[in-house]
Formats: structure tokens, sequence, C-alpha cells
């Protein structure tokens, strides 16, 4: 790189770097400064939990990264970063609000597509609008109304989001009180 | 009459009438006096916690005051113990980045 006025280049990075020099100097006393204070105020207490949490940590994925622990042919199961396994399918069992019965959690979203459509096979998802709606009521079969009813006592308590795609369809608002 | 009425004048501060300021001095007011000199502090010391040279150190000085018995640390033990690292451990980038504003300022300032 040709520069026309190599003096003042070769002064210029070398004043450069003295300044740099100072200012990192400063910044340094400021961190002996804070340190010094953590330490004679004995602030350092907490931090040692801390680093230990984080050798843990650091462990437990050093666990996880080996083959050999989350191998497929040893166990259905992963093994997290805090050593816990998780099956594969959620096995809570709990009552379903709409029918009564007990289901597993895992299953509950496709029990939730069936239990609230038709009651025999998974109902096809609607759109929201509203003519769509029409349409649903229009059809007039005696099954449809009573999945209509029992949409509405369901959606109150379901429109926290909580259930499958049938709940999701109710729970804007625009469903018409029968 | 009162006694201080009669002391003796205050010595003047025994000033070097004859010293130039060096480069670095103009430079150094120039860079304080337009307010750069602490932007630049502030821009070094951002891009350090960044990059968790701060971090390092801290733990350093962590490590020192453990050894030595957190009541018996000083200041200058801890600038000390950090300084050698501190000055080596800094990213290029970094340096690169700072040294640019520098010499910007130093154009700029027509030296």
């Amino acid at each position: 790189m040709s520069v026309p006025n190599e003096d003042n280049m070769t002064s210029h990075s070398q004043l450069s770097s003295h300044f740099l020099g100072d200012l990192l100097d400063s910044i340094i006393v400021d961190v002996a400064s804070e340190c010094h204070r953590i330490a004679r105020l004995g602030l350092d207490r907490n931090l040692e939990e801390e680093e230990e949490e984080l050798r843990l940590s650091a462990q437990a994925r050093v666990r996880v990264a080996d083959p050999s622990n989350s191998g497929e042919a040893n166990s259905k199961y992963v093994v997290d970063i805090f050593g816990q396994t998780h099956p594969p399918v959620a096995n809570e069992i709990f009552e379903c609000m709409n029918c009564g019965r007990s289901i597993m959690a895992g299953r509950f979203a496709p029990h939730l597509e069936k239990c609230m459509g038709k009651g025999r096979k998974a109902r096809p998802k609607a759109t929201r609008s509203s003519t769509a709606a029409q349409n649903r009521y229009s059809r007039g079969s005696p099954v449809s109304t009573y999945s209509a009813y029992s949409n509405s006592t369901s959606t109150n308590r379901l429109s926290n989001g909580t259930s499958g795609a049938a709940g999701e369809e109710y729970s804007n608002g625009t469903f018409p009180e029968p | 009459m009162r006694n201080s009425i009669n002391r003796p004048p205050t010595p003047v501060a025994e000033e070097d009438q004859d010293h130039q300021p060096t480069l670095q001095e103009i430079i150094n007011i120039k860079l304080i006096e337009s307010g750069e000199k602490e932007r630049l502090k502030e821009l070094l010391r951002e891009r350090l916690i960044e990059c968790g040279w701060r971090d390092e150190m801290k733990s350093l000085c962590r490590a020192f005051a453990r050894k030595k018995g957190r009541n018996n640390v000083t200041v200058d033990d801890l600038v000390q113990v950090i300084t050698p690292k501190g000055r080596a451990s800094v990213p290029d980038s970094v340096k690169a980045e700072l040294l640019q504003r520098i010499q910007t300022f130093l154009a700029s300032a027509s030296i």
C-alpha cells in the first residue's frame, strides 16, 4: 500500500496505538477497581454458586453429546441436559371436559378432534367466515346441531387455546349462539 | 491588623515556562476537549464486554482474590494481575476498530 506521506502514517499509527493503550489501561483500572470492591464486600459468594451450576450444566451437556448415552438402541427415551428422560408420548391421564372420559395427555388433541366433531369421524377443518358457519347450519343434520351446541359450552373453557383444531375454530368469537 | 495581611505572597506554582507541549499532549487535550476520548472509551468498553474480555478479567481477579485472601487484595494487585493478560487478549477486530476511529480523529484534527 503506497502512502503519500509515510512519516505521517507511522507517527499516526504510533500515536493511535499509544492512545489505544491509554484507553485500555483506563478500562483495566476500572475492572480492577470493581473486582476489588466485589472481593472486599464479599459479593462474590453468589458467583461461586453460579460457577458451580455452569460447571454442572457443562457436564450435563457433555453427557448428552456423548453418543453412547442417547443411542436409539439403548432405550426409547432421550436424556435431556438435566438428566431427565421423557417418554415420547405424554402419559399423564386426566378427564376430558367434553365427554368425561379418561384421556392420556399425549392423545388429547386427536381425541378432541373427534370428540368435538360429529362424535364419529374427525370433522374437516372449516374456515372462520360466517358463510361457512351458515353452510354448516343449513346442512340441517341433527348431529351437526348437537355438535354446535356442545361447542358453545366447551368453547368458553377452551378459548385459552389448549384444545386441538376443533376448539380453535370457535375461540375467535364469531360463533353465533344457538 | 490581621496577620494574614502581612503574610508573604503565595509562591507561584513552579510551572516550567519553557515547556512545549508534546504532540501527544496536544492530541490528548484535543481528544478530551472534543469529547472524543470519552466516546472512544465507551466504545472500547462496550466491545470488550461483548466479546467476553471483561468476564475473563473478572474471573482472573476472583481467582486471585480467592488465593490471596479476600481482604488482602489491593487494587494495585489486581491491576498487575490483569494488565499483561488484558493487553494481550483484546480481539484483533476490536483493536482495529478503535485504531481506525483514532486515526480518523487524528486526520480530522489535522495533525
